[in-house]
Formats: C-alpha cells, structure tokens, sequence
C-alpha cells in the first residue's frame, strides 16, 4: 500500500478542516479569476473600441488629388516605404442601388461593427433596412458582385451604410484603398514629413496621444487588480501551511510508526507534499469553477455578456490552477521537512 | 557470512542532561546468534529500551561499533537504514501503534513490498484474526491488536524481530498467548526474536534472558 492512499485518508479523516482550508484557496482562486476576468474583459472591449485609432499615421488621398482613393500602384508605393509597418487598409466607396447613394467600408475587424442581428459578413445598416427595405439572406448587386446580406447593424444613423470584408471591398474597387493605417518606430511627426516628401498625391496625418493613453490605463488596471487578487491567494496560502503544520504535528506518532516500519523520509515527504497539493488543486478547481460562475453574473450586470469568452482566457484559469496547485506543494514544503527530520524514538512516544 | 544476527562491540549511547552525562549504554558487548530467542531484563532505565532502539536502527549511538544480520547500519545511508528496516526488521511495541484510520488488513499490507493481499490474508490466519479484517484497531481487543502488530512485523519475512515489552499492556492470558505465537514463529520458522520485557513470566518462554543495568549487561 503506498501513501497517497494514506493521504487522501488523511483529507478524509479530516473534512472540515481539509474543507475550511480549501476555502481559503477557494475563495482567493475565485477572487482572482472574478477580478482578472472581468478586467480582460472591460481590457479588450476597450482595445476594440479604441482599435481603429491604434496607428501612428494615416494616409490618404491629398484632396488636391481629385480623388477619394488610392490606386493600387500607390498603395504599392506607401506600403514598400521602409519606415512604415503594421499597415491595415480601408476601402470605401459608394454606389448607387435603387436611386440612392449607399457607402460601401471595408472591415478588417467585424468587433468594430456592432450587430443587432445575424453574423459578420454583409451586413447593412439600419438606414438601408428601412429605406431600401432590405433584410437578412436578401442579395444585393453591385458593379460585377453579388452580395448576400448576412447581419443588421446596431447604429442609428442616417447615411446608408453596407459593411463587407476589405478584401471583397478591395475586389470591387480594382484594388484600390482609401485609407492607410500604419506604425512607425520613428517620431510619427518626421515620419509623416519624409512620407509627405517622398510621395506626391497623398496626405498624412498623425493620430493623438490620447487613445495610447487610454491603452495603457486599462494594461495598467490589469496588473494592480492582478495584485489585489494575489494578495487574496496568498491568504488561503498561508492557511495551508497552518493546516500542514498542525496535522504534521498531531500526527507526529503515526509519522514516527511509518518510519519505525521502514518507509523512506523522502516517501513521507512525498506523501506530505501530496496531501497539500491535493488541497491546492481541488481548491484551484471549485475556485475556478466559482470564479467562472461569478464572472458569468457580472457580465450578466454590466451588460457585458458578448465579452465573456474574454473574460475567461486560458491563461488565467490554467495558470490559477496551476499557481494554487504549486504554491500549495511549497506550503507543504516546511511541514514535509519537519516530519521526515523526526527522531523515532521521540516520535513514538507521543501521546 | 556472520553466523550473529546482532553483534555490539563497545557501543555508547550518551544523553546530556543540562550539566549531566547519562550513559543509556555503557560500552555494551553483545551477540546474539541467528535463530536466538531471547529476553532483555532489568529495571527502568538500565538502557534495554535504547539498545532495542539502536538494534532497530530507531536510534543512532553516539559511539561503537554494531551490526544487525552482518550490515553495519551506520555504513548506510538514512534511506538505506529505512530499507534494512523494511526488509530485515519486524517491530513489535507496547502500544501496538497501529494506524487506527487504516482496517487491520491494510494495516498489515502497509509496509508489504511487494502487495499481496493473499499472503497478507494468510499471515491473519494463523494469528486467527481472518474473520476481523475489515475492521478498523480500535474495534479489537488489545491481545487482538498486538497479534495484528505481529503479524505486520512478520509481513516482509524479516530476519529478525524486536518486542519491546509486547505484553506490557495485556492482562496474563493475552501475555501469554501472544508469547506463545512469538515461541512458535522462533521455533518452527527460525526467526530470531529479542524482546525487552519486565515480566518474568514472559521472559520465561525465551531460551536466554539477559540482564541489564546501568546500559551493560550483568
């Protein structure tokens, strides 16, 4: 019989107490994965709003150009600029359907676009719904395509707007662009002046400081909740390490029969280790379990629902798990030590 | 091969006591040939207790030389000295220390190498405890529980094994029976046997009852 049976004995022997300490864990895993959920979640629905302002310049057409877009030896041009990189383009375009004027935008990022209803694809919005009395699966035809209308957009607003993907945009205008996003690792300010001289036709403009700002914050209000959390798990830490001590100590005799009997210090060790993750990780578990729950309400208050697969990244509930799990083998640690330096003599002749 | 299954050669073992040196053994020379029964004798503290100890490699002296069925535990390591514990030795206490969470079988199969609940239902057996099994020590009576506690020193056929006064906490008819087994294992399966005791009338089994005092032999 080997004694991780004798462990898991020992956590049964004990409910309550294996149970309070677990809740220790429990409670601070839960509080971690709540407060880390919820702010990678209100993280990344910041970063989708704020997204589309993510660049140092934009380029595009110089009004002096006569033209809204780019061709696409141009593009080609403002693209190969060495100083340039990240580069994200936009096309936009309009056409008539029925006698009225509807604009056409390129998405690379559908987060941008908020549904009412259906799925990312075509989707129009509300304007072209009422006005040209479209819904979803119908088809709309424009120049040598055929679009079938996948989604309603949430927007008010009364210009007639059709989201499709930038690449189909693109298609449609013989790969022409109208706007450029990019980064630079240079001063955005010179780089927009070298870009401005090397290139005739095009404008560029740099973006404000204010949205790296806004980025930043919520990267920051990540870490600080992080360590509000952590402070939480330490607590239910310490509880195992008490927990270990006192069973080591009121087990001093049993230890001392186990070594009388011929088992190792490194298989007592062993089995004390066990014990205490053992604690940690089922603690981890119900916790992530809890937190997951918690997250799910919250999401629920804030309205916030369409984020909670954010919320809930598999770095933090593998990596809670695992942490709750370590952290209660090295709380173990100290206790295992004490037991397996036990001299037998004494030990058996503790009441 | 040594024919002595212990052998002691002026073997210290020095407590300090504050400002005081106490010799729980005093230069002991020993040996106790393979196939030996016998009773240690002699009053509270005359250090019978802690050659039992150092014997079972429980407790290390602070000086001499000993060895248990020819190794010389102090050669070995801490985890090695365990093995020889496990393999070689088969502890019998007063209390009977057994796990009192764990059921008299797996009890017995704790310390068992190599697991083999026959052998363990067979040991039960003969000290005629088959039926109680399942049940857990502190459903037993104590001549029950030693009986268990003997047949877990005899689970891994040790060389040796070490009482230390086995009958201290039984009445005369458990005293006697539990002698009578431990007569019986050294006289039909040749296992030798040493037991520190106070009762003559247990010691009166053995073949050779030794006398301490002041950790020497008298």
């Amino acid at each position: 019989m080997d004694l991780y049976k004798l462990s898991f004995n020992n956590i049964r022997r004990k409910k309550l107490r294996s149970a309070l300490t677990m809740l220790g864990i429990i409670i601070g895993v839960a509080t971690i994965v709540v407060l880390l959920g919820v702010t990678a979640g209100a993280t990344s629905a910041v970063k989708d709003e704020t997204n589309q302002y993510m660049y140092d310049v934009i380029i595009s057409p110089a009004s002096t150009s006569g033209s809204y877009l780019m061709d696409a030896e141009m593009v080609s041009k403002v693209e190969n600029l060495p100083v340039l990189h990240s580069l994200r383009e936009e096309t936009i375009f309009s056409d008539n359907i029925a006698g009225n004027r509807v604009n056409f935008q390129g998405i690379n990022d559908w987060k941008q676009v908020k549904l009412k209803n259906g799925t990312p694809g075509v989707v129009i919005n509300q304007a072209v719904a009422d006005k040209l009395g479209y819904s979803i699966g119908n088809k709309i035809k424009i120049k040598n395509q055929e679009l079938t209308i996948t989604g309603i957009s949430k927007e008010e607003e009364q210009p007639l707007y059709i989201y499709i993907n930038q690449d189909i945009a693109k298609q449609i205008t013989d790969n022409k662009v109208s706007v450029i996003y990019a980064s630079t690792n240079k001063d955005p300010k010179i780089a927009a002046d070298e870009i401005k001289n090397q290139i005739d036709g095009i404008s560029v403009e740099t973006k404000s400081e204010k949205v790296a700002e806004v980025q930043e914050m919520t990267d920051q209000a990540l870490l600080f909740m992080g360590f509000i959390a952590s402070i939480a798990l330490l607590v239910g830490i310490i509880s195992v390490i008490n927990t270990m001590l006192i069973s080591v100590m009121e087990r001093t005799r049993e230890l001392g029969i186990l070594k009388a009997i011929g088992f190792t210090n490194r298989e007592i060790k062993g089995s004390i280790l066990f014990e205490s993750g053992f604690l940690g990780l089922s603690g981890g578990v119900i916790g992530v379990i809890l937190g997951i729950a918690g997250i799910i309400v919250v999401a629920n208050m804030l309205k916030f629902t369409e984020y909670i697969p954010e919320m809930m990244p598999l770095w933090l509930i593998s990596g809670v798990i695992a942490g709750a799990t370590l952290l209660s083998v090295l709380a173990g640690l100290y206790p295992a030590m004490r037991a397996s330096k036990l001299n037998v003599v004494e030990a058996l002749r503790n009441e | 091969m040594s024919n002595y299954i212990i052998e002691f050669k002026d073997v210290w073992k020095t407590y300090n006591m504050g400002n005081t040196e106490i010799n729980a053994l005093a230069g002991l020379n020993l040996t106790l040939e393979k196939g030996s029964f016998t009773a240690v004798m002699g009053p509270s503290g005359s250090g019978k207790s802690t050659f039992l100890h150092v014997a079972g490699i429980l407790d290390t002296p602070t000086k001499g030389f000993f060895r248990i069925n020819g190794k010389q535990a102090s050669k070995l390591s801490v985890k090695e000295q365990a093995k020889l514990r496990r393999n070689e030795i088969g502890f019998v206490f007063q209390r009977f220390n057994l796990m009192s969470q764990l059921t008299i079988l797996e009890n017995l199969m704790l310390p068992m190498i190599d697991e083999d609940t026959d052998k363990a239902m067979g040991i039960l057996d003969q000290m005629g405890l088959e039926e109680k099994y399942a049940k857990l020590p502190g459903q037993l009576s104590g001549g029950e529980q030693q009986r268990v506690a003997i047949a877990r020193a005899l689970i891994n056929d040790p060389s040796i094994i070490l009482a230390d006064e086995p009958t201290g906490e039984l009445d005369s008819k458990n005293a006697n029976s539990i002698m009578q087994i431990l007569h019986d294992l050294n006289a039909n399966e040749g296992v030798s046997i040493v037991i520190v005791t106070h009762n003559p009338e247990a010691a009166a089994f053995t073949d050779q009852i030794l006398q301490m005092r002041d950790g020497n032999i008298v």
